[in-house]
């Protein structure tokens, strides 16, 4: 079998002497939407935080197409390929869209020493890459992303990932707080994302939004993976429900009619 | 229907609200008083009005990047006195001495951006204390009495920055084209380059423009740097106009300078700024001064009507903004 695009290997991670992660194993191929599911408190935040590079991790490896690597800070990952989109706070509200397409990598315009934006060109690339994530409304790239719907912000930030050859795209809670004409736009940003040759990792309490668009469901409980080969096409959503609880049928069942909280 | 978009694009701009107040302030002290519009006060009011300037451009760019800097007041006194007093005691030449006040400038600015950046303390607690030292320091350097400056006539250096000239009625000192320059430079900055588009995302979203690589740090102490350089030199500037250095000079400069800078409608939180509006925003607060004097208001009152402008001006800005939000 080919190595997969992203492979972490027995990650731990305590918060002091809370153990986040217990000797979680997890992978992502190549050009696949994984979503990864688990009750509040499972480790799937935590997960995504040390492969993002946002927290370091006690132990394990990662690899990418099996080489290990460090992945010390958001920039070590972005370096690396890896790109993460937290609803609202990777883009700069003030800034318009293209200047955040951009932002770090604006292409310069010679003479070189002037250190002058090219905007003209980030304004092209970035009314074609709108069009690509398929962005209906005619938006000009000069817009302030203060200006922006949740679902347009996400857009560009998946756009700015494609854009920049980010192998693999992580999407926390993408689809929080938006409406629902809005959440197909998102999902269909994600399909286009792998259409282009792109992996995604696909976090959201709404399992019916992960069922939309993965390819492949893994579960967390308590830190650990639990279930990583669900395939959405094959299996229930109540399964699912029930792998991610730890509970069987009648236990969640009576739990609900108990009116306890299934957990 | 072209015609009318532009002057709707016109009046969403943050500079648009600056440049009515400024033409109606204008018009109002000339209508009361025809020599307000004379050469003799348009020359007069603008040879300070400058100095302020320097200052105030390099805030805009400072304070849209988040942070801002009350040492500057402190900075505009220091300097002077550290170059006359270095000159008069015979140790430099006063070129030297100048350029041994910016090299100490930067250094302070240089402080302070590590204090910022690198211990994570707010600008205003940093600055505030650096304030204290910079002007504690002139003052006992001093012992609090002003410093010989006669001396400089005929150096090149006060030709470069101070020289004076006529056109027509008009006299200019060099200093006002200082200003033009940085100006510009600094409207170049903002807007066209790179850099610029860094400032902007470190005041606006730090955490965002920091996981895009930029570094947001560098930044803020770079223009920490260029805030106490452009304060010393206006401080220099000053001080050779005028023949006099005194450790108190500048008191309270830092508060004008914030004023004139938010008036012309940079955001005090950072992410957005404008170096016409703060060039518009200098005007404002200058011909205000200029012109309330003229027309026989106590000087005293100069205040409240600062006070007055600013909290329109906010009031005003802060509805453009919450338009500009919702999208309109």
């Amino acid at each position: 079998m080919a190595e997969p695009l992203i492979r972490m290997q027995n990650i731990r991670k305590s918060y002091g002497r809370v153990q986040a992660l217990e000797d979680a194993s997890f992978h992502v191929n190549e050009r696949e939407i994984v979503g990864l599911l688990g009750d509040n408190g499972a480790g799937k935040s935590t997960l995504i935080k040390v492969l993002s590079g946002a927290v370091p991790l006690t132990s394990g490896d990662i690899f990418i197409r099996g080489k290990k690597v460090s992945l010390r800070n958001t920039s070590d990952a972005i370096a690396h390929g890896i790109e993460t989109i937290y609803q609202d706070s990777a883009l700069v509200t003030q800034l318009s869209i293209a200047r955040n397409l951009f932002l770090g990598r604006e292409p310069i315009k010679p003479p070189r020493f002037l250190n002058r934006m090219d905007q003209d060109a980030m304004n092209t690339v970035a009314r074609d890459l709108l069009k690509q994530v398929g962005i209906s409304k005619n938006i000009p790239p000069t817009t302030p992303i203060g200006s922006l719907s949740g679902g347009e912000r996400q857009a560009v930030a998946i756009a700015r990932a494609m854009h920049f050859d980010s192998d693999l795209i992580i999407l926390d809670e993408p689809t929080n707080n938006l409406g629902v004409a809005e959440t197909q736009g998102v999902l269909s940003f994600v399909r286009s994302a792998r259409d282009s040759g792109h992996s995604c990792i696909f976090i959201a309490h709404n399992i019916h939004h992960v069922f939309q668009v993965v390819d492949r469901i893994v579960v967390m409980r308590r830190g650990k993976v639990v279930a990583d080969d669900i395939d959405p096409k094959k299996t229930s959503v109540a399964e699912v429900e029930r792998i991610i609880t730890g509970m069987s049928d009648k236990e969640i069942r009576d739990a609900i009619a108990d009116g306890k909280p299934s957990h | 229907m072209e015609n009318r978009s532009l002057i709707q694009h016109l009046i969403a701009r943050p500079e648009f609200g600056p440049l009515v107040l400024l033409v109606i302030e204008i018009a109002v002290f000339w209508s009361i008083n025809h020599d307000f519009l004379s050469p003799q006060n348009i020359s007069n009011t603008l040879a300070f009005t400058v100095e302020l300037g320097l200052i105030a451009l390099a805030m805009t760019l400072l304070m849209t990047s988040g942070e801002f800097d009350l040492s500057v007041g402190s900075l505009f006194g220091f300097s002077p006195v550290l170059m006359w007093t270095l000159f008069n005691s015979g140790l430099t030449s006063l070129e030297v001495g100048f350029v041994a006040a910016l090299l100490v400038a930067a250094f302070i600015g240089l402080v302070n951006g590590w204090f910022v950046t690198q211990l994570k303390i707010p600008s205003f607690l940093v600055t505030l204390g650096m304030l204290l030292v910079v002007r504690g320091t002139a003052l006992f350097v001093t012992d609090g009495f002003p410093q010989r400056t006669w001396s400089a006539e005929g150096s090149w250096l006060a030709e470069a920055l101070v020289g004076d000239f006529f056109i027509g009625p008009f006299r200019i000192y060099m200093s006002l084209f200082w200003f033009i320059a940085a100006a510009i430079a600094l409207g170049y900055v903002l807007t066209q380059s790179r850099t610029g588009n860094w400032i902007q995302a470190a005041g606006g979203n730090p955490n965002a423009a920091r996981a895009r690589g930029v570094n947001v740090s560098g930044v803020k102490i770079g223009l920490f740097v260029l805030s106490s350089l452009m304060a010393s030199l206006a401080g220099v500037i000053s001080s050779l106009r005028t023949s006099a250095a005194n450790p108190n000079s500048g008191t309270g400069y830092e508060l004008e300078v914030i004023a004139m800078v938010v008036i012309g409608g940079t955001a005090l939180t950072g992410g957005r700024g404008t170096i016409i509006g703060t060039v518009l925003g200098i005007l404002i607060l200058r011909v205000m001064r200029n012109g309330i004097v003229l027309i026989g208001v106590p000087g005293l009152a100069y205040n409240i009507f600062i006070g007055a402008i600013i909290l329109g001006m906010m009031a005003l800005h802060s509805w453009l903004e919450r338009r500009h939000q919702a999208g309109t």
